[in-house]
């Protein structure tokens, strides 16, 4: 129980910021979205990735799972937002 | 839906709302009172019950030369204008011991009005709503945060969990057995505003996304100068800045900047009135346009320089950022428009009582099958966290009335006052667990009487004469006091031992 709540709680907000950085560095690299409009976009989505997160990691039957998927989701989203990170145009 | 599903939704429906249900229903209250902050000010601040302007004063004539002499060295100093729930010009600055000052001028006369002594709804209920006055590393704002979230999982995981989501709709058996009855409260509140409830939580989430996934602007504006942060501001924002010359300079006309910001806006009205580096010759000033006339609330600002007037930088919402205004605009209401306003408050109440009902649910649910120190515990939290938030309310009007406006740091007794009661409701909740929901309904009637009445003696103005004389804030503010009083008394003396919990659920919801 104390473990899923961490997993939930803890794993799935590091998956979610993940995700938004991703998104935030992706939007501009990909669609030519401005970065400050790419920035609100993905933290407004932030908040429905990480309820769906939430929703999941309470349902998935198998433990393990939900700690692999987060924080292995949280790894690789991190690495390539840092991979893709551009530099600012000021 | 599979068994398993609808089962662990119920233990995460379960487990979510009794950890963050109180947090959740203060949250709640907080932001129902702030629907009307400003309403409840004019209640609490008496000097600034004026006529609403006809026109827009004079800033020149009226602002300058008070806040020249008030804010003099003050880095900035800033000026609300005047409108139709807010009266009278609010002047904002930061005094020499660095604490922040709001002072009113009569936009008629030009005259200053004495110190409210007090920082109203505006500056206590509707900064505990968002950030529960908790100021140490953001603290506030991430527990609200993740109330919001447990709210939206509450959300999800209840309609998962009500089998019966339409019948729901019209079932409420307020004669049947503790349990079913708070039940029937708790799917009727939660079904009815479902819609609203998803909507205005997550808005609010989205309000402070910047707080809340800092990680965006992080990593998208890494190594720019002067700081991420910053940079994004100034890109989504607009935020502009310059830095002090050290020489003296003049203001220009502030009155000359309003005009072109309304020819620049197609006549649409400014509400505030910025100056940075007043009295330096690199003083600039920001004009924001007014969130009154629709439902985004608009970035739409205007930088001037201070001492030629010359329009320096002007900024609106790109696209997503306008999406996000507009959202933000669901959330704070600030178009002008009487009645939705009174519906946001009653939807927020009617959250408090679903949050309210199914705490209650769960604690008589949990008391069938013998009470632990657990239960004790959440029955505690429960009582102090609904009726005990109601008092001590009353209590911050009621030292609001009753203090001397003499007092030295009065605003700041004002706030202790609440948190003292505050902190009294949940001890007495805890020694008095069977006594304290109809000790406190009782009290909740009580003192919402008695302000009432201090209203009217210390201001002469009682509900009919505000009626009479248009004042329709201190008579709104009045009428509800008057309503829930009529309510907690109806629920202390008709709450029999057994079911005092159902009626003052009943009561949290209108309170």
């Amino acid at each position: 129980m104390v473990s899923r709540v961490l997993a939930a709680v803890g794993a799935g907000y590091a998956f979610a910021a993940g995700a938004v950085a991703l998104l935030a560095v992706a939007l501009p690299a990909v669609a030519g979205m401005a970065h400050s409009e790419a920035v609100v976009l993905a933290a407004m989505l932030g908040f429905i990735i990480y309820l769906l997160v939430l929703l999941w990691a309470a349902v998935e039957p198998r433990l393990w799972r939900v700690w692999a998927g987060l924080l292995g989701g949280a790894a690789l989203s991190w690495v390539l937002a840092l991979g893709i990170r551009l530099p600012v145009a000021a | 839906m599979t068994a398993r599903l609808r089962q662990a939704m119920a233990g995460l429906h379960t487990w979510a709302g009794v950890c963050l249900g109180t947090l959740l229903f203060i949250i709640f209250w907080m932001g129902s009172l702030s629907v009307f902050d400003r309403e409840i000010d004019r209640w609490m601040m008496p000097a600034t019950r004026l006529p609403a302007p006809a026109a827009t004063p004079s800033l020149d004539a009226t602002v300058v030369p008070v806040a020249e002499r008030l804010a003099a060295g003050a880095a900035m100093w800033t000026v609300v204008l005047p409108g139709a729930r807010v009266p009278a010009i609010e002047l904002r600055y930061t005094d020499g011991q660095g604490q922040p000052v709001r002072r009113h001028i009569d936009p008629a006369s030009g005259r200053l009005l004495p110190e409210a002594g007090s920082v109203g709804a505006s500056g206590f209920f509707f900064p505990f709503h968002f950030r529960l006055h908790l100021r140490f590393a953001d603290l506030g704002y991430w527990l609200v945060g993740a109330a919001g979230m447990a709210m939206l999982v509450l959300l999800v995981s209840g309609v998962i969990v009500h089998r019966r989501i339409f019948s729901d709709f019209f079932t409420f058996r307020p004669t049947r057995a503790l349990p079913r009855a708070v039940l029937d409260v708790h799917n009727l509140s939660g079904v009815l505003v479902l819609p609203f409830h998803f909507v205005i939580t997550l808005s609010g989430l989205i309000i402070f996304f910047a707080i809340y996934f800092p990680a965006a602007y992080q990593v998208a504006y890494t190594g720019a100068a002067g700081g991420a942060r910053a940079a994004f501001d100034q890109a989504a924002f607009g935020s502009w800045q310059r830095p002090a010359s050290g020489r003296p300079g003049e203001l220009a006309s502030l009155d000359a900047m309003l005009a072109t910001a309304r020819a620049l806006w197609q006549g649409r009205e400014a509400y505030q009135v910025r100056v940075r580096h007043p009295g330096d010759a690199a003083a600039y000033v920001e004009i924001r346009r007014s969130v009154a006339d629709d439902i985004p609330m608009n970035i739409d600002r205007l930088i001037f320089d201070g001492t030629s007037g010359r329009l320096l930088h002007r900024h609106g919402a790109r696209p997503v950022m306008a999406v996000q205004r507009f959202i933000a605009g669901l959330h704070f209401i600030q178009f002008r428009h009487g009645l939705l306003r009174g519906l946001y408050f009653v939807a927020g109440l009617a959250g408090c009582m679903m949050i309210g009902s199914g705490l209650l649910f769960w604690l008589a649910a949990r008391r069938r099958r013998g009470a632990g120190a657990g239960m004790r515990l959440v029955e505690a939290l429960t009582v102090g966290g609904m009726t005990g938030t109601m008092i001590a309310t009353l209590a911050f009007l009621l030292a609001n009335r009753l203090l001397p406006a003499e007092l030295a740091g009065r605003a700041g007794v004002e706030m202790q006052v609440f948190f003292g009661v505050w902190v009294l409701g949940f001890c007495h909740a805890a020694l008095r667990p069977h006594e304290a929901w109809r000790a406190q309904s009782r009290m909740i009637g009580l003192a919402a009487v008695a302000a009432v009445v201090l209203n009217t003696l210390t201001t002469g103005l009682h509900p009919l004469a505000a009626v009479a004389a248009g004042q329709w804030a201190v008579a709104g503010v009045d009428g509800v006091l008057l309503l829930s009083a009529g309510l907690a008394g109806w629920a202390a003396r008709h709450g029999r031992r057994s079911s005092t919990a159902a009626h003052a659920a009943v009561d949290g919801g209108h309170g």
